[in-house]
């Protein structure tokens, strides 16, 4: 756990007001001159840097240095050498002023605390000559410094001695070594493995998004080769499927849709071409460090091509205001969004926030987000023809499609104060973010280049094999995708606000074999899914007691039971009633909407044309994605914001829910194919279809009895009395698709 | 499937026990049923279906699973279950005491004409005919043409006890002037349609951020947990440009966005299926449904979330009944009706919004909001082509409904806990658009909002704008204390009331806003 440079946050803060609190009992009443390397920089860096830096400077008061300090701020003088009691710094402290309150919340200094102070001040304020506080330089209990856990190099761990208990013996997954480490030591143990047919929805789920059939489900029960499971997963990872899956997964994190949202919300054209190319690219296995470069500068590649000019759609694809309120302001929200996305999905720390000052919790000062925001300074962030909806035109891409690439002449950027447009400072020279200063480098412009090479210079930082974060950031996904939840529990956030890695040594072995394997991913995928770990049961014999100990089952002792997501949950209810296309790739389709449903649109239907029948059926990553019309099925089943990255969709159970898959003439219409089947073939059974399994005898009685019961119903009704069967079966039918089986994978 | 079971459960037994729903006369006993047919489901032979029939199921009924028997109180509380995971909108304690608990958010979507509703400026009269003077700057929006001042078509009159002064758009709603504290001096971030409505919602003109209500429901929870908390009627003419981001929940969770009601019928999308399946249907399939929801958690001790669900769907049940009912006008008697005026052009769409605005505060619908004006331009209240034309086609649609529903709140008790609000997404100028050109084009920088109910201190008016009524000059209101103000009135804190996104703590107010403490009461 400690292998890191730095200790938690919490601990070391201990430590810090440990060492306060001693020195408090241990003065003397009359005050002794405070050490203040050791105690009067580490309340200065804690408790007045985040505002009093160089750049923010609140009051115009900078307290980095003696300088600074004997300077004071925009009320004159702080210290007081005469009449050292009347101080302002410390009258304010001592008041609670300062800090101010955050939130309606007093940040008033702890006694101790400004009883240093005051000793310091009293003693005449000294400032060791030389001695410039760095606010970054180490974390505190307010924000992270430069030994923040996620900035130390990645350190390929040992991995502990397989001691796998009960579940599978055989096997030396070194994944479940490290998991069984940490179970060890909290005294306690993994389920049981999952029983076949469990395990099978769950490795389809998990891979494709689609349930097996029936017969798939049996096929596997009765293989009895030790490697059936592992032929399975194979067979998973090479189907066209798999990239529909993990593909959505990188639309989310990307803020994917076909519109530009706003007023006109005018759709993207070829937007879904950079849809397919992220599901090609996954099913490929294309290596993810190239899949991070192609993103951000596939134009600016020497090998570039139509693909890695697509891939840059990354950075077309995002909300765009075709008539900003203040064109000049305008610009530098776009810069924040593509600062944001590249923050958000690459490295896991929100860098935007360092746009109007230095990060208030990561050491990210304010350059670092102009030296990044350079990149896309380069391209064409300016307002031009709305028809080019913020992007260079087909000619100046080469390619007729939604690309990015520079400008010819690309004007200086220049470091706002406090982000604002009209207050430019300094010009910020193009250079990758400061945190690990070996990386650092300035991007230097290369004569003869037709573009400027910053974006190709970003990807390159990003997937060097010293950067610590690409490799942790990415494999946390993976984790998080194929269990539910991730080993940092914030998978868009590394910092200071984000959560602590549950097992820093996998993490880091995941990241390292990511690396050291030539960044391709479905070999970790196959380690994740073939691990004891994933094939677990999601019920425990001894649940309620492990779940005292962990209840949100951050070690894992067995599965995360998990809702279908809105596309996968969609995409079974067509599979079950045999009407899902599987028609990949290519233009958006229009699901059927009543017009109910389009009552929000201020244009009503001329914004929305349902696509031909035969498109209706297609996998839910297939729809189009229309900022101001979202499809309400998706957006009941907590479907994603389009507006910005999400690293992690919310699961709600809400009512609407329930009323959607009851009424919603999907699920009907589903019900009733799915009785049309059986009344031609009435060997079918529904059971088999819907969920995947014989019925037990209980269900099988229940099945008939409500059967009956529907008959009769139907059958005492006009209008439906001639086909009072199928109504009845359909209604069987609805009753399984709205199941807890069905919805939940265990 | 043993023999033994089959003989130990008579179908008679079996009917004792089957829900309430399938006891009904009109159906057929079951084996009469199974001896008079010749088809039977599943593909089963005869035989084989009587035998399996005989084994019977005891057909438990949902509500002896759910409901008053105690089934979730063995579970879970109302709010949340075992495990901590929380009923998003389980009521919540407000910040401090407060008398608002609900709030009605009237938006004329196009933006109104402050110089020519609540903002009198005899400098129009006086100058009339001239331009603004040329030191007032501007964005003009659209690229319109700039025609010169112009007098409003209406005349003002000073309303009630406080003497505010509103024009003859509004003869209804100035017989309540004593009820309203008008701000007239607001201002806001955008001159185009879109962004300036999703800032008045959500408080920045970028879409991707949880509109006020959301932040209502957030803080507060909703009271009545069979309707949503967060209710958002459209105009019959379409929805408001930008549509969702306007009622989005942003980055909080969809719990907490707006659900769009329609006036008519079915209010909800999705509240009912296909007509053939009736009360008695899907009473039966919900049951079976529960009961193989029940089976299954039987053999997943713990499965809060899975209970979650069941529940779910017996709120979902209830929101299939309740939800008709609160939009239901048949019962309202002909008085109420006619004073909203309902049934009569041009109030009958606005004044049927209002009335069922009132019926979802009754009901404990926390935030309400009603879109007047729908679609684009003139079907809004984007006055470009005149003022008379397109004002008096709006007011005239709104002003007897909104009166009304003043009344109708006072009359009930219900005005002191509920908070209303009138405004558009910005105003307009005070000049034409050209001669012979009546119409006026966005201003966004001084605009009139006018806020009644809980809490609210009528029959005052605060801030000022300039003698055309072009920007706002004194104690100048910003969407963001408009919004700091409304959420006050709620009871919330803006500056406590906060969501942690992408590493900080966000509020609809961002860093900005302030109560309008002189509109308290």
């Amino acid at each position: 756990m400690l292998s890191y440079a730095t200790i938690s946050p919490m601990t070391q803060f201990s430590i810090l007001l440990g060492s306060l609190a001693l020195i408090a009992t241990c003065a003397p009443a009359i005050a002794a001159e405070p050490d203040f390397t050791k105690t009067i920089g580490p309340i200065l860096t804690k408790r007045c840097l985040g505002c009093h830096n160089a750049s923010e400077a609140k009051g115009e008061l900078v307290l980095l240095s003696r300088e600074g300090l004997l300077k004071g701020g925009e009320g004159g003088v702080v210290i007081d050498a005469a009449r050292p009691e009347e101080s302002v710094l410390l009258k304010r402290v001592a008041a609670g002023e300062m800090p101010p309150e955050e939130n309606g919340k007093s940040q008033a200094l702890p006694k101790e605390e400004v009883e240093q102070i005051r000793a310091w001040i009293l003693s005449g304020a000294k400032w060791p000559e030389g001695i410039v506080l760095n606010p970054f330089e180490v974390t505190t209990s307010t924000r992270a410094g430069l030994d923040w856990w996620s900035l130390q190099p990645i350190q390929r761990p040992n991995v502990p001695p397989a001691q796998v208990q009960g579940a599978n013996p055989a096997s030396e997954n070194q994944v479940d070594s490290f998991i069984q480490e940490s179970l060890r030591q909290k005294n306690l143990e993994s389920a049981p493995p999952a029983s076949h047919g469990t395990l099978l929805r769950r490795a389809y789920y998990d891979l494709i998004g689609l349930p097996p059939t029936f017969e798939e489900v049996q096929e596997f029960a009765s293989d009895k080769f030790p490697d059936a499971y592992e032929r399975q997963v194979d067979r998973l990872l090479a189907s066209p499927h798999f990239g529909e899956r993990w593909g959505r997964y990188w639309l989310d994190l990307v803020r994917y849709a076909d519109t530009n949202g706003y007023e006109r919300d005018a759709p993207k054209p070829g937007a879904w071409k950079y849809r397919d190319y992220v599901i090609g690219a996954i099913n490929r296995d294309k290596p993810y460090d190239r899949f991070v470069v192609e993103q951000l500068a596939g134009d600016e590649l020497a090998d570039r091509t139509e693909e890695t000019v697509i891939a840059t759609g990354l950075l077309r694809i995002g909300t765009w205001d075709d008539e900003p309120n203040d064109a000049l302001e305008y610009k530098y929200e776009r810069l924040e969004d593509l600062v944001h996305v590249t923050g958000s999905a690459f490295l896991g720390l929100t860098v935007k926030c360092a746009r109007c000052h230095d990060h208030k919790f990561d050491p990210i000062p304010q350059t670092d987000y102009y030296r990044l925001a350079s990149a896309f300074w380069a391209g064409f962030i300016e307002a031009r023809g709305r028809e080019l909806m913020g992007g260079p035109s087909k000619e100046e891409l080469g390619f007729d499609v939604l690309g990015w690439t520079d400008r010819a002449d690309i004007p200086p950027l220049m470091l706002l104060k406090k982000g604002d447009p009209h207050r430019p400072l300094e010009e910020v020279k193009p250079a990758t973010l400061s945190f690990v200063s070996s990386l650092v480098s300035p991007i230097a412009s290369v004569p003869g280049n037709k573009t400027s090479q910053r974006r190709l210079a970003i990807g390159n930082w990003l997937t060097s094999p010293q950067h610590p974060l690409t490799a942790r950031v990415a494999v946390n996904r993976l984790w998080q995708h194929h269990f539910g939840q991730a080993l940092v529990r914030s998978p868009n956030n590394f910092g200071f606000k984000g959560e602590l890695p549950t097992h820093p040594e996998l993490l880091d072995y995941l990241a390292s074999e990511l690396k050291d394997g030539g960044w391709e991913m479905k070999r970790l995928h196959r380690k994740l899914v073939c691990s004891a770990t994933f094939r677990q049961a999601s019920v425990h014999p001894r649940d309620m007691e492990f779940r005292e100990r962990d209840v949100a089952n951050t070690l894992w002792w067995k599965a995360n039971r998990r809702r279908l997501d809105a596309e996968a949950l969609r995409d079974t209810i067509l599979s079950a009633s045999g009407q899902l296309s599987r028609q990949a790739g290519g233009p958006g389709f229009f699901p059927h909407l009543n017009s109910d449903a389009l009552e929000g649109l201020s244009t009503k239907d001329k914004a929305w044309q349902s696509s031909p029948a035969d498109q209706q059926a297609r996998r839910s990553i297939y729809i189009f994605s229309k900022r101001s019309l979202l499809l309400p099925l998706l957006t009941t089943f907590d479907f994603c914001d389009t507006t910005q990255p999400c690293g992690q969709r919310d699961v709600n159970v809400v009512a609407p829910q329930a009323l959607a898959l009851l009424n919603n003439e999907f699920t009907h219409r589903a019900s009733e194919k799915l009785a049309d089947q059986m009344l031609r073939d009435r060997n079918l059974s529904p059971w088999h279809l819907i969920l995947g399994r014989e019925p037990s005898r209980d269900e099988r009685f229940e099945m008939i009895a409500f059967v009956v019961e529907q008959t009769n119903l139907f059958a005492s009704n006009p209008a439906t009395k001639k086909d009072a069967e199928r109504f009845a079966l359909a209604s069987l039918c609805h009753v399984l698709l709205n199941t807890n089986e069905l919805i939940y994978v265990d | 499937m043993s023999t033994d079971t089959a003989s130990n459960t008579s179908p008679t037994r079996k009917r004792e026990n089957s829900a309430p729903a399938a006891e009904n006369a009109a159906t057929p006993s079951l084996a009469h049923r199974v001896s008079d047919s010749t088809r039977f489901p599943c593909g089963l032979v005869r035989r084989e279906f009587v035998w399996q029939m005989g084994a019977g199921f005891a057909g438990l009924a949902l509500s002896s699973l759910l409901g008053e028997s105690g089934f979730f109180t063995r579970h879970a509380s109302a709010g949340e279950t075992a495990s901590g995971q929380k009923n998003p909108l389980a009521p919540r304690p407000s910040h401090f005491a407060t008398k608002a608990k609900a709030c009605i958010f009237l938006i004329m979507n196009g933006g109104p004409s402050q110089v020519d509703t609540f903002d009198y400026k005899p400098a129009l009269d006086k100058f009339a005919g001239k331009p603004l003077p040329p030191d007032k700057k501007y964005i003009n929006s659209g690229g319109r043409k700039v025609g010169f001042l112009t007098p409003p078509p209406r005349k003002f009159k000073p309303g009630g006890k406080s003497g505010l002064l509103i024009s003859d758009f509004f003869p209804n709603v100035r017989e309540h002037a004593d009820k309203l504290a008008v701000v007239r001096s607001c201002h806001t971030d955008s001159h185009a349609h879109g962004s300036a409505l999703v800032a008045m919602n959500t408080g920045s003109t970028f879409i991707g951020r949880p509109s006020m209500g959301s932040w209502c429901v957030y803080g507060l929870g909703a009271e009545n947990q069979n309707l949503p908390g967060y209710v958002v009627l459209m105009d019959k003419r379409g929805g408001p440009i930008g549509g969702q981001p306007n009622w989005s929940s942003g980055f909080m969770p969809a719990a907490f966005q707006g659900t769009l009601f329609r006036p008519a019928g079915d209010p909800i999308l999705d509240l009912r299926g296909p007509v053939h399946v009736d009360a008695k249907v899907q009473r039966n399939r919900l049951d079976l449904l529960a009961k193989l929801n029940e089976e299954h958690l039987k053999e997943r001790p713990g499965g809060e979330e899975l209970v979650a669900r069941i529940q779910s769907y017996e709120l979902a049940y209830r929101m299939q009944s309740e939800a008709p009912e609160a939009v239901d006008l048949a019962r309202e008697d002909q008085k109420t009706l006619d004073a909203y005026g309902v049934g009569k052009a041009p109030t009958d769409e606005f004044g049927k919004n209002c009335l069922i605005a009132r019926r979802l505060v009754e009901r404990g619908v926390r935030f309400v909001q009603l879109y007047s004006g729908g679609g684009h331009l003139e079907d809004t209240w984007d006055a470009h082509k005149g003022i008379e034309s397109n004002h008096g086609q709006h007011a005239g649609e709104v002003d007897q409904p909104i009166a009304a529903l003043l009344t109708d709140l006072a009359k009930r008790g219900l005005l002191d806990s509920t908070l209303i609000l009138w405004g558009g997404e910005f105003g307009r100028m005070p000049f034409s658009e050209g001669v012979n050109e009546p119409g006026r084009n966005h201003n966004p920088y001084g605009f009139s909002m006018w806020l009644a109910g809980g809490g609210v201190k009528g029959g005052t008016w605060h801030g000022e704008t300039d003698d055309f009524g072009f920007e706002a000059v004194v104690n100048k209101a910003h969407v963001h204390d408009i919004h700091a103000t409304v959420l006050h009135l709620m009871g919330l804190d803006h500056k406590r009331l906060t969501y942690f996104h992408q590493g900080r703590d966000e509020r609809l107010t961002d860093v900005y806003g302030n109560v309008i403490k002189e509109v308290l009461a």
